[in-house]
């Protein structure tokens, strides 16, 4: 490892751009009960590219409503309060997450359509396996690979290095600690702490290939650990490592899922994947 | 002309075209070439078999390695490709590390890819299969010439 190479990365997490201000309103009002729809309409009214993509991604057969919602206030009253600020999150990462991500080699727009489809399969997984996860799962998975952001340029640099290591056997992201000092989720995982995320999200960006590193085993982890996986094998976001990564049997175990239930996730995230990730591009 | 097979579909081409596709993880990437008629079809099949969801299957018969073979030689067929000329190739069924049973749906996608040809006496003529690697394929109609990319890898066939 580099010397100096840790305070190199930390202090780019420092640097790195933050939510916008509209997502972090939103999203404290969401957890108020003290708020109203009107509130959250008012904030929303200030930010028109937020709100066109609320209204497209309320109008998509994912979230399916019955009828056609023409404003905000509408989607809050269908939708309620939890499923908005979800919504509201997906609107605010796209423009973070759109990027090109060096090291990993993903074009523009690959890491967006992976974390979408990471989102999409987790909750297709938590529906098969009837558990009642929350809201958290989408959005943590959502987030999963916030860190590759920041580590990329740091992975491009040293890329031999890291490709020599992993090819020894060992996954991506313990051949990036290795060369590195850290990995991308445990930067992700700093990112959304700088943020003051909560600490169930952070926790789940931090062990997302390594769930059985977790002080305490977590449902929401296991289900972004296995749909990281399985979009990844699937072709969905998959970069210049591959497969280069370990699904935990524990994590399969623990969520008691079967061969059967894992392939028909698959079968059903790739259409609302591209759905969903496709009504951003479509301007 | 260019085509691009996205995951779960197939394209056909022929002289002077050449179709592509990316990202074969545990996906089953299948060339099937006539280098006589100069014409061919690229599958990149998702799951092993359509019976885990039949309705997808009905909607989308690629996405599954037992419907989108079938579809992939009937396409070929109509084209005017003759089975005894047919030259044949896969790429792609890798599968994530370490040996849960669960994750390899690519071995899975490979074994069901094998019986299909094998009861229909075809041959594979070559295949880059298996591993961690993700792939991407570059089919060229007027040869047949298929080059694989993975990494920093660049290969022909």
């Amino acid at each position: 490892m580099k010397k100096g190479r840790m305070n190199e990365i930390i202090s780019d997490v420092r640097s790195f751009p933050s939510m916008s201000g509209t997502a972090v309103k939103v999203l404290k009002l969401v957890d108020d009960p003290e708020s109203t729809a009107s509130k959250i309409e008012e904030l929303l009214r200030y930010d028109p590219a937020i709100t066109a993509n609320i209204l497209k991604l309320t109008n998509s057969a994912y979230f399916g409503l019955p009828a056609r919602i023409g404003s905000v206030r509408q989607a809050i009253v269908l939708l309620g309060w939890k499923r908005l600020g979800k919504l509201v999150m997906t609107s605010c990462v796209n423009a973070i997450l759109d990027k090109p991500v060096p090291g990993y080699d993903l074009p523009s727009g690959e890491l967006w359509r992976h974390s979408i489809a990471v989102s999409v399969a987790a909750e297709l997984l938590a529906k098969e396996l009837d558990i009642a996860a929350d809201d958290e799962v989408y959005t943590a998975a959502l987030l999963h690979d916030l860190g590759k952001l920041v580590l990329g340029n740091y992975v491009k640099e040293d890329l031999q290095a890291i490709e020599k290591a992993a090819g020894e056997g060992i996954p991506f992201q313990v051949a990036e600690r290795e060369v590195l000092g850290t990995d991308h989720a445990e930067i992700g995982g700093r990112l959304l702490k700088s943020w003051s995320f909560p600490e169930s999200l952070v926790k789940s960006v931090r062990w997302h290939h390594e769930p059985d590193g977790a002080k305490e085993p977590s449902v929401i982890i296991d289900l972004v650990h296995v749909a990281n996986v399985l979009c990844l094998m699937i072709g969905i976001g998959v970069g210049r490592e591959g497969l280069r990564y370990e699904p935990s049997p524990a994590a399969t175990k623990r969520l008691g899922i079967k061969t059967r239930q894992l392939e028909l996730v698959a079968s059903q995230t790739l259409q609302w994947a591209n759905e969903l990730s496709d009504l951003f591009g479509a301007g | 002309m260019r085509h691009v097979v996205q995951v779960g579909d197939m394209k056909a081409g022929k002289d002077g075209d050449v179709v592509v596709t990316h990202a074969l993880g545990s996906c089953l990437g299948l060339m099937v070439h006539d280098p006589v008629a100069r014409i061919g079809g690229l599958l990149h099949a998702m799951l092993p078999l359509s019976k885990i969801n039949p309705q997808k299957a009905q909607a989308n018969p690629y996405m599954f390695v037992d419907t989108g073979v079938v579809m992939l030689f009937k396409e070929i067929y109509n084209l005017g490709g003759k089975k005894s000329r047919l030259v044949v190739k896969a790429a792609g069924c890798g599968s994530p590390m370490g040996n849960n049973e669960m994750f390899k749906i690519g071995e899975r996608n490979y074994t069901v890819l094998k019986k299909l040809l094998w009861k229909n006496n075809i041959l594979l003529d070559a295949e880059d299969v298996g591993g961690t690697v993700s792939r991407t394929v570059h089919f060229y109609m007027s040869t047949g010439k298929t080059v694989i990319k993975s990494g920093q890898q660049e290969f022909e066939l």
